[in-house]
């Protein structure tokens, strides 16, 4: 248990075990005296987002002040829940585990969502167009098509294969993107959700016979990798810093974020939206009435819903905020997610075995 | 400070809100981190010990600055990625190491990749946070890149190999059994060679030892670290090229007028990320410490001053490059995704692909040695056969093929002994050496400089091509017998060029003197390594990445 914990511990961003105080630090009002602390689990991508003095302040304005663990979502499956009131993981799965824990039968609250994306630099989207592996829709978005992809990973095919790439340096070697490692990561585990549910014929692995017949194709998608890091953030600042592979795998938000903060992006970026993904699913399992509490606040209050859009996030039930807020970036940004289609995700001991098979080195090579 | 004055109260703030919520964690959490201090002290500073590799020694004024605004000191101890990467998976293990590895907060690495592929990792990091980037490149001198037709833009790690098989070209690289800047160039020529289009396999590697090895001639300069490798190859002009990260080598053109195209070969780049990691050996104050740490590490003016100063790359877009930085893209080759894969392409390293370690070891055997001086000694160098069966790394024990002349000295050399450590039969020459190291007893004066007259003089019998060739001397006092340091000198410099640059390395050990040593090792091209305030086997362990 300690090992697995530590595993997910090392999903984390940023972070350590005591996250943010969030409480008003100007005394500018007399009455925020009379707040009740919500402790909670949150994963790390999240850490930001309850760590903005805005987010503190409407959630003071309304009586909360929550205090966080970044955790791995994967941890908090089995984390002690003694002291906390709330555990927000990225994905449903976990979610599920913890409510079976629990017996909660009540809905949890899904305030918000993200996509998992590809960014790639500009020559990769314009070789894998080519391919017909992409369709670019301008200059700096497009969908990947995820079919012919596997099958080209599968295949073991090159960059020199494709079309194009030969005006490129960068360009060789074989061809695949970069993800966390699946067995640490939510991100990395969702690619695999999402390769496993198209090369079965659109269907979510339900076990040892599903896991089986994708196996070769996910330990590939995993093996050519090499080492992996432990948190989207790693692939995401290598894209920034102009080095590492060309295409990485990570959530919308990460992107939209950096749109929305008037941040110039590089130059060579295009957004692939993977046209079949997985979206992460951040949901809150309340434990307490304090934790349910906040959980409604995330998904009703509006205030907190446009803080969750700035960063990146798209707020459950209603795509208008998200699509408003992002109106100048549509360059980048496919909000509407036209082309673009939601796989299931197993559940998670069914990903975490898929996860194993595909991290575990081939006998005898 | 020359800051604007708002942005500096906001970090103060920050602090303060970070000191407060340490104190609120501190109570709820019944007593975990009660012990030192306690509560009270304002705006207090908080140290995070670190372990860092040792290029980021660059970094010392900004993390000054980091102290001064956000009240976080870093107290860094400097090492090799990989052997810092092995002490930490140790602690996670829970092996011997375990102790000395819970002394850190935190690791500073060019990369946790490495870390990462052992077992027990995965309890010991709780987070990381990748700061700068720099590809490991190439610099070549500028005579060397005309006499080679070369287009720094243009190079691939398959025309590095042809050249250095042809003996056109040489360079240093650090031992990337410790330091990850020869790791990744060692990662990077073996796929390139392999022609492998993924990361690394067993096959790969085994595919490539052929023309692995006929690259390696090439190979003229070794070391620990890059620091000291980049100060070697500046007063080696006989060395056409060093490999090591990009920003050391722009370093080299900024600050020593060095002259390198810095050629990223076009066939591929292992990068540096430098990710500040948390450990779980950090308390909960020092974790929120390293983690307001990183954040300033990440905002505008660090990330600037992280390229313009130390020409790393940044990890924020609205921080271009500094100017010096090449902007070409280059495929980035994948670390090796198993221990296994990556340990088995150190082994074939240390035993195949290098060139073969000659080592002389002049060691003090005067009457001052007598006692624990002596069981010391002997303990260290039994180390070196390999007796230890915890934790010894490929290269910290005599390697396959590496002949070893053991030279005690007193009043003059007490005998010359040479093994020669056969890859078909190791142990038989590491026996012997372990049974004349037990052998050994002290004698009486100490004459050092006539004994490394001695050690150079048995050189002059052999052919130093083609091999790692260093003298090792061990003495705890200063010489009191024989030659003074001004004939030494004398006779150093009438060597030939062959024998003239070979290194000493010197280990003060006891009562020696230190300006004593430090002369021999800048008068050889060496180095000092200090058993007196270290011990003696890290001292012997330390070198052995400069043989």
């Amino acid at each position: 248990m300690k090992r697995i914990l530590s595993i997910v511990l090392a999903v984390l961003l940023l972070g350590g075990v005591t996250a943010v105080l969030l409480r008003e630090a100007g005394a500018d009002d007399d009455d925020g005296t009379a707040t009740t602390t919500v402790y909670g689990m949150v994963g790390s991508e999240k850490s930001e987002f309850f760590a903005d003095p805005e987010v503190i302040r409407e959630l003071a304005g309304h009586g909360l002040t929550v205090r966080i663990d970044p955790v791995g979502s994967w941890a908090m499956e089995e984390a002690g829940l003694d002291g906390y009131d709330f555990a927000f993981p990225s994905s449903q799965g976990p979610a599920d585990v913890l409510r079976e824990r629990l017996g909660d039968t009540e809905l949890p609250a899904r305030p918000f969502y993200s996509p998992l994306v590809v960014m790639a630099r500009a020559s990769a989207a314009e070789v894998l167009a080519a391919g017909g592996i992409a369709e670019l829709d301008g200059e700096h978005r497009g969908l990947l098509r995820m079919a012919p992809y596997l099958t080209a990973v599968e295949e073991g095919r090159t960059w020199q294969d494709l079309t194009g790439a030969e005006a490129h340096t960068e360009l060789s070697g074989a061809l695949y993107i970069s993800s966390t490692d699946p067995l640490t990561s939510n991100s990395g585990a969702e690619y695999l959700a999402a390769a496993s549910y198209v090369a079965d014929g659109d269907r979510v692995a339900d076990g040892a016979e599903a896991i089986e017949r994708t196996a070769p194709l996910l330990r590939r998608l995993i093996q050519v990798q090499g080492a992996q890091r432990s948190s989207s953030d790693a692939p995401y600042r290598d894209f920034l810093s102009g080095i590492g592979n060309s295409l990485v795998l990570v959530y919308e938000s990460q992107v939209a974020h950096l749109l929305l903060s008037g941040r110039q992006p590089p130059e060579d970026l295009v957004v692939l939206y993977p046209d079949t993904t997985v979206f992460s699913d951040h949901t809150v399992v309340p434990f307490t009435e304090a934790g349910k509490e906040l959980g409604e606040l995330l998904t009703n209050d509006p205030e907190l819903r446009e803080l969750a859009v700035r960063h990146g996030f798209r707020p459950q039930g209603s795509t208008a905020e998200f699509a408003a807020a992002v109106a100048g970036h549509t360059g980048y940004l496919n909000h509407d997610l036209t082309g673009v289609r939601q796989a299931p995700s197993p559940t998670s001991p069914v990903l975490r075995a898929m996860a194993e098979r595909a991290r575990e080195q081939e006998a005898g090579s | 400070m020359s800051r604007p004055e708002h942005r500096t109260r906001t970090l103060a703030a920050t602090a303060l809100l970070t000191l407060t919520a340490l104190l609120t964690a501190a109570c709820t959490q019944g007593g975990a981190g009660g012990d030192d201090g306690g509560g009270g002290n304002g705006g207090a500073e908080i140290t995070v010990r670190i372990l860092a590799g040792s290029e980021l020694e660059d970094t010392a004024a900004l993390l000054e600055r980091a102290a001064e605004e956000t009240g976080v000191r870093a107290e860094i101890t400097w090492t090799g990625t990989l052997d810092a990467s092995r002490l930490l998976a140790s602690g996670g293990e829970g092996g011997a190491d375990a102790e000395a590895a819970g002394n850190y907060d935190a690791a500073w690495l060019a990369t946790n990749d490495y870390l990462r592929l052992h077992p027990g990792s995965a309890d010991v990091i709780v987070s990381e946070t990748p700061v700068a980037t720099s590809p490991v490149a190439l610099g070549v001198r500028r005579e060397a890149m005309d006499r080679l037709g070369w287009d720094a833009g243009q190079v691939t790690w398959e025309q590095v190999h042809r050249a250095a098989a042809d003996g056109e070209l040489t360079f240093g690289m650090t031992d990337p059994v410790r330091s990850n800047s020869g790791y990744s160039a060692l990662i990077s020529v073996a796929s390139a060679l392999s022609g492998a289009q993924s990361a690394l396999t067993a096959e790969n590697i085994d595919d490539a030892a052929g023309r692995l090895e006929e690259f390696f001639t090439g190979q003229r300069l070794t070391s620990g670290s890059s620091g000291w490798l980049a100060e070697a190859f500046t007063g080696r002009t006989d060395v056409d090229a060093l490999i090591n990260y990009e920003s050391v080598l722009l370093s080299l053109n900024r600050d020593h007028d060095a002259g390198l195209s810095v050629v990223l070969p076009t066939d591929g780049v292992v990068s540096a990320r430098y990710p500040l990691t948390t450990l779980a050996s950090a308390s909960p104050e020092a974790r929120d410490a390293l983690r307001t740490l990183a954040e300033w590490l990440r905002e505008e003016e660090a990330q600037r001053a992280l390229t313009e100063d130390t020409l790393r790359r940044p990890v924020i877009p609205e921080v271009t490059p500094a100017e010096a930085i090449p902007d070409e893209a280059r495929r980035e080759l994948p670390y090796p995704g198993s221990l296994e894969i990556a340990d088995g392409l150190l082994e074939a390293f240390d035993s195949q692909l290098r060139r073969p370690s000659r080592t002389v070891y002049v060691l003090d055997v005067s009457g001052s040695m007598e006692g624990e001086r002596l069981a010391g000694l002997k303990a260290a160098l039994r180390r070196l056969t390999g007796t230890e069966t915890d934790g010894t790394a490929p290269g910290e024990t005599f390697r396959e093929r590496e002949e070893v002349t053991l030279m005690p000295f007193s009043t003059s050399v007490v005998f010359t002994e040479t093994h020669t450590v056969d890859p078909a039969d190791p142990d038989a020459a590491l026996a012997g050496i372990r049974e004349t190291i037990d052998g050994l007893y002290t004698l009486a004066d100490t004459n050092v400089y006539g004994s490394l007259m001695d050690a150079y003089d048995l050189l002059g019998e052999e052919s130093l091509e083609g091999t790692f060739t260093s003298i090792v001397l061990m003495t705890d006092g200063e010489s009191n017998y024989g030659p003074t340091a001004g004939d030494f000198t004398e006779f150093h410099n009438e060597l030939p060029a062959a024998r003239r640059t070979v290194p000493v390395f010197t280990v003060l050990f006891g009562d020696a003197a230190p300006e004593e040593l430090e002369g021999i090792a800048a008068q050889t091209g060496g180095e000092v390594f200090d058993a007196v305030n270290g011990s003696l086997d890290d001292a012997f362990r330390e070198i052995r990445g400069y043989q």
